[in-house]
């Protein structure tokens, strides 16, 4: 029941910033307290799953449940939604007003397309709903209407459309090869339960389509091109949810393909993983270093997380299985406050360009220091979740004896670090060589924004030197959900 | 061939003719000049795989794949060449021709390999199965039209053309699909029609939105946003 | 076997005394279409008659070859009627000779003269005509051989007598991918073969547009009714293999009875006539195309002829 109203609710704001035609304040509080009731009943949810014996609820027999992995993604998409309804306050005031109508209508329908993924028992369905947080979201993209805006927007649908029809062959062999196999309820657990019978041909085909099509959607090199764009050109709210949500979500589809994949011995999934996350990583690293555009910054840095994530699922054993849970929760939560900080940024200067932007810390005290924080907790400083999460990976891999892929991703995060660092500080510190943008009017941070950078900053901080025990009961459930058991 | 001349041979080589014919309104697509002439090709291209649904529904009888022809003749057939002239008629009914990255000729000898590349993929998948003689057409065919759109794509610079090739992906996809998934849930199958026309209105407006911007719909040449490039 | 023998010549005879008629039906056809009242279906019997009885002038700069080409062109098609199912559907005296393919290299052989004959002429139109020719045929080609391939794939063999066979027993053959789109690739071949419309306008009177009438522009006389006549029995010929070994191989022949085979001959001109009806609602509603689009065309045949084959290979999945 708490499921369904969890959904409803989100449905609900989208519904009523619809109908409510041109009150932008009806809107943005309809979203607001919407964002806080999802963000509470997620917490009830995650609570409930952590200490029920099953660890599972369900609302409708196999079609819509939820178990631990489930709760934490439902979570980390209500914190973000929840973060980036504040910021929207400030987003919204700054920008036109006009244009904004259908803002909030999209924002709603993107949050709920995501928060259903989890839901969804039904692999045929859950592809729908990945194919729908395209949909609702590439308006969103688009949404500041200028020329590089648009075609951000288009080549983003476009090469996650083509990701999804991919993955739309892969989920109908998975099919294919579960009737074969004689599975009554099509479900993620049924499957799970029928791999071992399932034709392993069939079985690896469908999941290099799936991994292939929605790769393109969590930015994989080498489907990543639209990602730097897309991410960089939306309203900074809206690329907290893309970048810190959107790509764990679709993640999490190809997470619940890795137990059954294991579960057939025929395949060995670890190593494509760690190959094609070391080469995103690597990849993402190099072209850090190259940016010029500080929210092009952060979204490689999401393909280069993305990376790591997958990098650490596939070195295998619980406490590597661990630790890439932990860096999927750091990612997000850091990601989306690193837009934030980027957003207040745009807000003070009016530019994306790195090179124009010098001497933050003089001009806005409260941005310079939120965009210093992020650019270190993404680059994975110490006391932020990131470093704690790349720390137990690397000593995971370690222990595991695979020097070779811990050794090329020590190095390739070692770039990141720098890169990232070297481009955040210029902006900070850096000396202002213009004159000429001295003449830029002072502008104040709506109140809002200062609010959702004091928010957001804080679990980045907590979780780096302390993990709840519940949360970590909850990590420790969805670990060993990809763990198989 | 044995197993295939004892069971329903006419509905068989049916289904194959339609198989082929499926596989020349996907070259059709990647290669035609006129944006009309591709939605034809596409219209066609649905009506074939509503054939093939058909086909394989009466016998052994599945009133779910007759609803899937059903449900693809209303979405595809009808309501999306409706929405499409809807929202960008202007594009659709202009006369002239539209560029292509490669000439022609070359185009089709890259189809071709795509298409025998797709034979060869799907090669082990069929060897799975031993009962149903009819997926030896259906998955093959499918997967060299999902290739053919993604390969149009490539191959094409206007928006009309590249939502055409995504389509065309899909139709692959569900080609392959009422063979291999013929008993899918229908809750999927309408969300998955509902989604298609939500796509198809998606790209309709962002079409229109590059055509106010640009003054063209040439989506190829919005290269702005690239690495190393001064804005 | 006299009547193999005799059979066979008759099959010569019918194809020889019924390829102007089939042309000069297309004409009256054509011109009531475009509601004109178009000359009588029996002009082409006496354009032979006028022109046998004419003075023939020959070039100074020609060689032999010039006057030996009209030969060559009348005899190949005649030469290729002794192979194919005409009449009968059962092989006939001389049918051992060669298969399709070999049937092909011969039709080939008289093209390949006209061309050098027109080259030979020192006429700029003639050259200019055969290297037109010439393009066509180099795309054509390939598209005849993946035909040939395909229905080798399909029927195991090249003979005519075997594969007409193949695809007729059962409905279910006849609905066969590799039947219907083979058909159609075929059609598109005798098209540009035989220079018809969207290919070439048999009617034009352009010779800077000309593809096929420019080759024997420089002919009088019998060597231009010689020219003429083979240029409608390779017609007639093509139109034979299509209906009679590819579409529909019903209506012929099955025993040695004169009377089954004097009636096969009005079942074939009804065929033949059928077909013709619809080679003028073809050329009635497509406009020429360009020269440059031509390739297009031919490789659009060459794709459905591939996708025939791939088709089958797809259905039967290798086994």
């Amino acid at each position: 029941m708490i499921l369904v109203i969890l959904v409803a609710t989100v449905l609900i704001a989208a519904i009523i910033s619809a109908i409510s035609k041109d009150s932008i304040r009806i809107k943005t509080y309809t979203t607001l307290i919407s964002s806080i009731i999802t963000l509470w009943l997620s917490i009830r949810i995650a609570l409930d799953v952590v200490t029920s014996s099953s660890h599972i609820i369900t609302a409708i027999p196999y079609w819509i449940s939820i178990d631990g992995l489930g709760a934490l993604i439902v979570l980390l998409v209500s914190v973000v939604y929840f973060t980036a309804s504040i910021f929207s306050i400030g987003y919204m005031k700054f920008d036109i007003a006009s244009s904004s109508k259908l803002y909030y209508v999209n924002f709603n329908l993107f949050v709920f397309s995501m928060l259903i993924i989890p839901l969804i028992k039904e692999p045929n369905t859950v592809w729908i709903a990945v194919e729908l947080t395209t949909l609702f979201s590439v308006l969103l993209v688009g949404f500041e209407n200028t020329n590089a805006a648009i075609e951000a927007a288009w080549k983003y649908i476009v090469l996650t459309i083509m990701g999804a029809a991919i993955a739309l062959l892969g989920f109908l062999i998975l099919y294919w090869a579960a009737r074969q196999a004689g599975v009554e309820h099509y479900t993620w657990s049924a499957l799970l339960i029928a791999a071992p019978q399932m034709s392993p041909v069939l079985l690896k085909a469908s999941f290099i389509f799936i991994l292939v099509g929605f790769g393109a959607k969590i930015g994989l090199v080498p489907l990543h091109t639209w990602l730097p764009d897309a991410h960089s050109q939306a309203p900074s709210p809206v690329c907290a949810l893309l970048s810190g949500v959107e790509t764990t979500a679709i993640l999490y589809v190809i997470l619940r393909l890795l137990p059954i994949m294991s579960a057939s011995l025929a395949i060995d999934v670890n190593t494509w993983l760690s190959i094609i996350g070391l080469i995103s990583v690597g990849t993402a690293a190099f072209l850090l270093l190259q940016v010029k555009d500080y929210k092009r910054l952060f979204a490689f840095s999401t393909v280069e997380h993305m990376g790591i994530i997958l990098v650490a699922f596939g070195l295998g054993g619980a406490s590597a299985h661990i630790a890439a849970v932990l860096q999927m929760i750091g990612h997000t939560l850091t990601k989306s406050f690193a837009f934030y900080a980027a957003g207040s940024v745009l807000l003070i200067m009016g530019t994306r360009d790195i090179a124009s932007v010098r001497n933050l810390i003089k001009k806005s005290p409260i941005s310079g220091v939120a965009l210093l924080l992020g650019g270190l907790a993404i680059a994975g400083a110490p006391p932020f979740v990131l470093f704690l999460s790349e720390f137990s990976i690397i000593k995971a891999g370690l222990s595991q004896g695979k020097y070779i892929i811990v050794g090329i991703l020590v190095l390739f995060i070692a770039i990141a670090f720098f890169a990232i660092m070297n481009h955040v500080s210029r902006m900070v510190f850096g000396k202002d060589e213009k004159k000429s943008s001295e003449q830029i009017a002072p502008v104040t941070l709506p109140i809002s924004t200062k609010i959702t950078l004091g928010i957001a900053i804080i679990p980045i901080v907590i979780f780096g030197v302390y993990i709840p025990e519940t949360l970590n009961k909850l990590i420790i459930l969805a670990a060993a959900i990809v763990g198989g058991s | 061939m044995q197993t295939l001349q004892n069971t329903l041979p006419l509905i068989t080589s049916l289904n194959a003719l339609v198989g082929g014919l499926f596989m020349i309104t996907a070259f059709g697509i990647v290669v035609t000049r006129q944006i009309r002439a591709g939605l034809k090709f596409f219209i066609f291209q649905s009506i074939l795989l509503a054939a093939s649904a058909f086909l394989l529904g009466i016998k052994p009888f599945s009133i779910d794949l007759l609803i899937v022809g059903v449900i693809n003749l209303v979405t595809k057939v009808w309501l999306l060449p409706l929405l499409l002239r809807h929202m960008v008629k202007k594009e659709i009914y202009t006369r002239r021709e539209i560029t292509q990255v490669f000439n022609i000729p070359t185009s089709l000898i890259i189809a071709l390999v795509l298409t025998i590349l797709a034979y060869f993929f799907t090669l082990p998948w069929i060897e799975t199965q031993t009962v149903l003689s009819i997926i030896h057409v259906n998955v093959p065919v499918g997967l060299a039209g999902l290739l053919l759109g993604a390969f149009t794509l490539i191959a094409r610079r206007e928006a009309v053309p590249q939502l055409l090739g995504l389509l065309a992906m899909e139709n692959g996809a569900f080609f392959a699909g009422v063979a291999i998934a013929p008993d899918l849930p229908l809750i999927a199958e309408l969300a998955l029609a509902f989604d298609i026309l939500m796509l198809t209105f998606v790209i309709g407006i962002l079409t229109r939105t590059v055509n106010e911007h640009t003054g063209n719909t040439s989506v190829g040449s919005l290269a702005k946003l690239k690495e190393g490039v001064q804005k | 076997m006299s009547k193999y023998i005799l059979f066979n010549v008759m099959q010569v005879l019918v194809v020889m005394a019924f390829s102007p008629l089939a042309m000069g039906v297309l004409n009256r056809l054509k011109e009531i279409v475009q509601s004109k009242r178009g000359p009588s279906i029996f002009q082409p019997y006496w354009d032979l008659l006028k022109l046998f009885r004419k003075d023939e002038v020959v070039p100074k700069e020609s060689s032999w070859i010039f006057r030996f080409t009209p030969y060559i062109v009348f005899i190949t098609p005649i030469f290729v009627t002794l192979l194919i199912p005409v009449l009968t559907d059962y092989p006939l005296f001389w049918a051992f000779m060669s298969d399709m393919v070999g049937a092909g290299f011969v039709l080939a052989l008289g093209g390949f003269f006209a061309v050098l004959a027109a080259i030979d002429t020192a006429n700029p139109y003639g050259a200019m005509g055969a290297s037109r020719t010439r393009m066509v045929g180099f795309l054509a080609e390939p598209v005849f051989l993946i035909v040939f391939f395909t229905v080798s794939f399909v029927a195991n063999s090249t003979i005519p007598y075997i594969v007409q066979q193949k695809w007729v027993i059962s409905l279910s053959d006849f609905f066969e991918p590799s039947h219907i789109l083979l058909l159609i690739a075929f059609i598109m071949l005798i098209l540009a073969e035989k220079g018809r419309i969207p290919v070439d306008n048999p009617s034009g009177h352009f010779e800077l547009a000309m593809i096929e009438e420019s080759k024997d522009l420089e002919y009088s006389g019998s060597g231009a009714a010689l020219m003429k006549w083979g240029g409608w029995m390779k017609f007639f010929v093509l139109m034979i293999i299509f209906l009679n070994v590819l579409f529909t191989p019903w209506g012929l022949a099955s025993t040695l009875h004169w009377g089954a085979v004097l009636l096969a001959i009005p079942l074939v001109l009804f065929k033949i006539f059928i077909f013709i009806l619809f080679l003028v609602f073809i050329e009635s509603s497509l406009a020429k195309l360009r020269l440059f689009r031509i390739s297009e065309f031919l490789s659009t045949a060459f794709v459905i002829a591939v996708i025939a084959m791939l088709t089958s290979i797809f259905q039967y999945g290798g086994k």
